[in-house]
């Protein structure tokens, strides 16, 4: 070997083939049963890595930035119902029992200043690690207690001034305006904005790692076949060889290739479409419908702050109508003419976009559609009281119906409206939990079984092939 | 067995649409090097271009802030004239790959592109002539000569959603309205403050605000339909604007000294998809 031949391979293949004797017959055997290893090393590798996917998929969309999203919710309807239950206090004056009343509307306004306190304090439970939004969650925190104390210099100043039901005296309604920017301007948006974050973060991680599964299965199918041609090959080879008929301890590992491939592929395509169903039957609903309620709750307070500030009104009413559209949009240029497509809209069950027209069209559950009408239902009711109202608070004599309306009947009609936003919500919130439930009971186990039938098999083609190799000592 | 084998067949026929996934139409604006934004050429404080060509303003600046905060990596900006009435087609045929131009928030608007922000929420309010002391608020604009910019939606804000039976004066730009304005051709021009802000700083003393804010007008970035993507990078990019302070910067820079009562907290976004 003083000359080197010219078709004479790198030196670490050389190293391999002398290992493997290559040129021989048990060194062909050996070399098969070495490919037949890796194939099975292969496999095992690309199953993992999209095992892992799955389950980096169902943790984020499931564990983490899914349930963010319904606490954040949950945290901005406290908020804003604690502006709304402050501007129905303000606005009741003296008279103590329009609609449930004062001291009702009081009590509520404490609960909902709990449940936001709650919330803001388990910060993580309504933000990732990303330090943005922790310093925004925080940052809720400070402007909340800026309005907690405008809101209390409200209250206060309004007591001390007995007023007939309508706007509070110049002083409580320039206190008010204060406090109700600080919540719209500052502490809202920081809230909503969570909510979208989050969304953001399912909707990449669901993107990433969905299509990370469906390539992890085409992978599993490409290197499972490659597996099962080289133990094919291998079978073959020793048949002619040795004359002899099927070897059974590699018929069995090749058998059990089959099945690992297929089952792993199995699993796959389940665990992507549970993840589909997740994002798509659940989670884009309850991220959709939870800022329907958050708008909707704000839309409602807004028409209490109309009746309760008559130089802002022109831009209460405006804003209604802007928030009006974004949970049921239509063709519509004022209040008159919306009021007008939601009743024919409705009627057709068609013709609308927004929140709600986003999730009627989107119908895939049993008991959405019935869900669904309700809600529909309950919003256009929600309209035909604002409707009235708005006309009874331009009518000469006419304010203290309006806000009689307010307090009773526009409260109770929104109140069930609000209640089947949640019902609705509450099919998807099912939906998802039991895709995600499901996704994890079918990835359970397959971190010991996966590694232990790579193994098993690879013991199997080494078992398979020994009587052969030990023909030559 | 059938049923596993089905699978694999399902798993097969996923494969091939495997390589079909993305943003689907075009290119994401996050995936660009350099980006084209629309522009107004003609609104102080907002967006104006100056003699040697450049823009300035409070829009102009914001939309430079976006560029250089995108995720995945600075970018460069190419600044482009857009008018009023061509914002949406310039998105849609990909003229411009970003509007920032005081372009307000509609559902109408919404059904042709999408918005990332808003970056600020301005205010409808009126301007008149200093001398004419008979508006108080936006319902004695009745009987009255109102400017209207096409591709504009203000005016519509007065004729249409109050229902004030004003005569509407049409005018290419604001710019134009102002001068028609103090030209006694035509008697209020009822648009966002910070646009009213810039020429009231122009014209001096001849003209005053009425002070009666009759809306809310969320100035968003516009961008094409189906670039979730980008629109969920602008967006973050906008809250940091508000968090490191930029965003009071600018505002103070541009609008601090007409009075205004300027918001320097983020906005509620308008959410992207």
């Amino acid at each position: 070997m003083t000359e080197a031949p010219p078709s004479r391979p790198p030196a670490r293949l050389a190293g391999v083939a002398r290992v493997v004797r290559i040129r021989t017959l048990p060194g062909r055997i050996r070399g098969f049963a070495l490919l037949a290893v890796l194939a099975v090393a292969a496999v095992f590798t690309v199953a993992a890595f999209a095992v892992q996917d799955a389950r980096d998929g169902l943790k984020v969309i499931g564990h983490d930035a899914g349930p963010q999203v319904v606490a954040t919710g949950d945290l901005y309807y406290a908020l804003s119902d604690m502006d709304a239950q402050l501007a129905a206090v303000l606005l009741m004056g003296r008279e103590q029992n329009l609609g449930a009343g004062r001291a009702k509307a009081l009590q509520v306004y404490d609960q909902r200043r709990s449940e936001a306190h709650r919330a803001l304090l388990q910060g993580s439970n309504l933000a990732s690690d990303d330090p943005a939004e922790q310093q925004t969650a925080r940052s809720i925190l400070d402007a909340l207690g800026r309005y907690e104390q405008l809101a209390g210099q409200a209250l206060q100043l309004d007591q001390q001034q007995p007023h007939a039901a309508g706007p509070p005296s110049d002083q409580v309604r320039a206190l008010y305006r204060q406090a109700t920017d600080l919540m719209k301007l500052d502490v809202l948006p920081k809230a909503y904005n969570l909510t979208l974050d989050n969304g953001t973060t399912v909707r990449r991680t669901y993107e990433s790692k969905h299509g990370a599964v469906l390539d992890g299965i085409a992978w599993v199918v490409i290197t499972g076949l490659v597996l099962i041609a080289i133990l094919v090959g291998l079978q073959v080879y020793l048949t002619r060889r040795f004359r002899r008929l099927v070897n059974p301890v590699l018929a069995l590992a090749t058998l059990a290739s089959l099945v690992l491939v297929v089952a792993t592929v199995g699993l796959l395509t389940s665990e992507a479409s549970h993840l589909s169903k997740a994002k798509k039957d659940g989670f884009d609903s309850v991220l959709s419908l939870s800022r329907a309620r958050a708008i909707s709750n704000n839309a409602d307070a807004d028409e209490t702050r109309y009746l309760l500030d008559p130089e802002q009104a022109d831009t209460y009413e405006q804003v209604y109508l802007d928030k009006s559209q974004e949970i049921f949009s239509v063709t519509a240029g004022n209040l008159h003419q919306y009021y007008q497509q939601v009743d024919q809209r409705v009627a057709a069950h068609s013709g609308f976009t927004g929140f709600l027209g986003l999730e009627s069209q989107h119908v895939t559950l049993a008991g959405q559609r019935a869900a669904v009408d309700r809600t529909l239902q309950g919003y256009q009711t929600v309209q035909h009281d604002d409707a009235r109202l708005r006309t009874l608070a331009t009518t000469a004599g006419g304010r203290h119906d309006a806000i009689v309306l307010r307090m009773g009947t526009a409260s109770r009609d929104f109140a069930t409206y609000d209640q089947s936003l949640v019902s609705l919500t509450a099919i998807h919130q099912k939906a998802f939990a039991s895709a995600i439930r499901d996704g994890d009971d079918g990835l359970s186990g397959w971190s010991v079984g996966l590694p232990v039938a790579a193994v098993v098999i690879a013991i199997l083609v080494l078992v398979g092939v020994r009587p052969r190799l030990s023909e030559f000592r | 067995m059938r049923v596993a084998l089905s699978r694999v067949g399902a798993a097969l026929a996923l494969l091939l649409t495997v390589g079909g996934c993305g943003t689907g139409g075009g290119t994401s604006v996050a995936d660009k090097d350099t980006l084209v934004i629309g522009v107004s050429k003609d609104q102080p404080g907002l967006g104006k271009q100056q003699p040697d060509g450049t823009f300035q303003g409070f829009d102009v600046d914001v939309a430079r802030y976006i560029a250089a905060h995108m995720e995945k990596k600075p970018k460069k900006v190419d600044f482009k004239v857009t008018q009023y009435s061509q914002r949406e087609s310039s998105i849609q045929t990909g003229k411009v790959d970003l509007v920032i131009s005081s372009y307000s928030i509609t559902p109408e608007r919404k059904t042709k592109v999408s918005f990332a922000g808003p970056y600020y929420v301005a205010h409808q309010d009126t301007l008149v002539r200093a001398a004419d002391t008979g508006i108080k608020n936006v319902r004695d604009l009745a009987g009255r000569r109102l400017c209207a910019v096409t591709g504009s939606v203000s005016w519509q804000r007065v004729t249409v959603e109050r229902g004030v039976a004003a005569h509407v004066v049409k005018a290419p730009t604001y710019g134009d309205c102002m001068t028609k304005l103090t030209g006694n051709s035509l008697d209020a021009v009822s648009t966002d403050d910070l646009i009213l802000a810039g020429f009231a700083a122009q014209e001096g003393r001849s003209v005053r605000f009425v002070n009666a804010p009759i809306s809310d007008e969320r100035y968003g970035v516009g961008i094409r339909q189906d670039d979730i993507t980008g629109c969920e990078d602008i967006n973050k990019a906008i809250t940091e604007m508000y968090l490191d302070g930029t965003a009071a910067k600018l505002l103070q820079r541009w609008f601090g000294a007409t009075g205004l009562h300027l918001t320097t907290t983020v906005p509620q976004f308008e959410g992207c998809g």
